[in-house]
């Protein structure tokens, strides 16, 4: 097709909905740098963005352009400590939490992890959105309808851990003994549900000594879910997993919460 | 008169200047990206996820994606907030297509990731008085006009999905699309084919 019979297909292509051939052909002529349908493709992708620009106006939460900025590395003005000493404090709470939800059973083991969750309870106040991804975890882990799945056990070289659903909270993920994901690359985790295609479930790095531990909010379809998984992937990520994953939790189905 | 241009040069400035920032990593550039941005691009996620826990998620990855990848946008004439807003829907739109089992239009979403295609574009798209012209342009729409460009492009239904969703033939709904892009094009004055 000629770049006049594509330019009624340009809206539609900036918008999604371009069906076949025109799709192909469009795609086709911007691969080869048609200067017609580049000129084309950018007044559709500009009433796009237009378009998308009129959405409601709404407003984000104060925590999250922290949390944005933490992610890429960058540490924010007013933050006390440096990022991996926070990261590491935050571990080490979240590894209190794992251990003693293990342990709760006991009570005298419950009785310890509440002393050391009462004094890490100062520290947390002053770690903006550390301490957000932390009461993320504490809301999954004390979930009444929280399910976990454990993974690497049986592996003589882990990692290993276990993942928590909950079904209006999220997923926690909490990792040890895997290394830190390569330069340039960073973890991934995958919802996986029954019969159906990964979903992305955000990215996270673990620490230097192989702990990890990654919250994905929101609610999940826990019952349909079949597992969690982790890959390796580029620091952009990826739609879907492009290397065999690391960790794999088989989520048990119709079992009971804990 | 003087007024609309020098907003329009002082954009121009400003993108090119927060373009080459981002690509020299510069922590700054990333934080002034999200103060310029952040809010217009959680309302777009927001719109079409309708989950505040899963929109934040998705700005976080918006704004990591475009921070690791503006090394691909041209400094020079490249236009960063239609870019951003471009990777945000589609990052919303794959969550909602992976969430209900659907196929993702691939095709679409890897071109409107590409930054290549995101320069010298108006500097002043998504500035307030641009947004409420598209708002009321959508409103003028009739309302299955505006079912369809809501569908299309908040859901991300193909074609096909929304004459099955909304029960009418196929046809029909191509020629409601076709005539909705229309009148948008005309309200807002968008050259888009010429």
């Amino acid at each position: 097709m000629n770049c006049n019979e594509l330019r009624e297909y340009y809206e539609l292509f900036a918008i999604g909905v371009a069906e076949e051939p025109e799709r192909s052909e469009i795609r086709a002529h911007l691969n080869r740098k048609c200067e017609v349908c580049m000129a084309g493709v950018k007044k559709a992708l500009e009433m796009a963005a237009m378009v998308g620009s009129a959405a409601d106006a709404a407003q984000p939460s104060s925590k999250l352009r922290q949390r944005i900025l933490a992610s890429a590395g960058v540490e924010t003005r007013g933050f006390r400590w440096t990022p991996v000493w926070a990261m590491a404090t935050a571990l080490s709470l979240a590894g209190a939490v794992y251990f003693g939800i293990q342990a709760r059973r006991d009570a005298g083991e419950t009785q310890r992890i509440r002393a050391e969750m009462g004094l890490q309870n100062d520290e947390m106040r002053a770690q903006g959105a550390e301490i957000t991804r932390l009461t993320e975890a504490f809301a999954i882990l004390n979930g009444p309808d929280t399910k976990e799945a454990a993974f690497g056990g049986a592996r003589p070289r882990p990692p290993r851990g276990k993942v928590f659903l909950n079904p209006t909270q999220g997923v926690l993920l909490i990792a040890s003994n895997l290394p830190p994901a390569p330069l340039g690359k960073l973890y991934e985790m995958w919802v996986i549900p029954r019969g159906g295609r990964p979903v992305a479930a955000g990215m996270f790095q673990s620490q230097p000594d192989g702990s990890a531990m990654h919250v994905r909010r929101g609610a999940v379809d826990v019952e349909s879910t079949n597992a969690v998984a982790v890959t390796v992937e580029n620091q952009a990520g990826a739609d879907q997993p492009t290397s065999e994953p690391l960790i794999v939790a088989a989520v048990p189905s119709g079992a009971s919460p804990r | 008169m003087l007024l609309p241009i020098l907003l329009a040069i002082q954009a121009i400035r400003g993108d090119r200047d927060l373009i080459e920032r981002l690509q020299r990593r510069d922590p700054q550039a990333l934080a002034e990206l999200y103060d310029r941005f952040g809010r217009l691009v959680y309302s777009l996620i927001l719109r079409v996820v309708r989950d505040t826990a899963i929109a934040e998620d998705l700005v976080q990855e918006t704004f990591l994606r475009v921070w690791n990848r503006s090394q691909g946008l041209d400094a020079e004439r490249g236009s960063v907030g239609p870019w951003l807003l471009a990777v945000a829907r589609n990052r919303a739109i794959d969550y909602l297509r992976s969430a209900a089992g659907r196929e993702r239009n691939a095709v679409e979403f890897e071109e409107t990731d590409h930054p290549a295609l995101f320069c010298d574009m108006e500097p002043d798209i998504l500035r307030s008085d641009k947004t409420r012209r598209v708002r009321a342009a959508m409103e003028k729409l009739a309302p299955n006009y505006r079912e369809v460009m809501h569908l299309a492009y908040f859901e991300g239904l193909s074609q096909s999905e929304m004459a099955k969703r909304m029960g009418q033939p196929l046809g029909t709904v191509k020629t409601w699309v076709r005539t909705a892009l229309k009148s948008l094009r005309d309200e807002l004055g968008v050259a888009v084919t010429s």
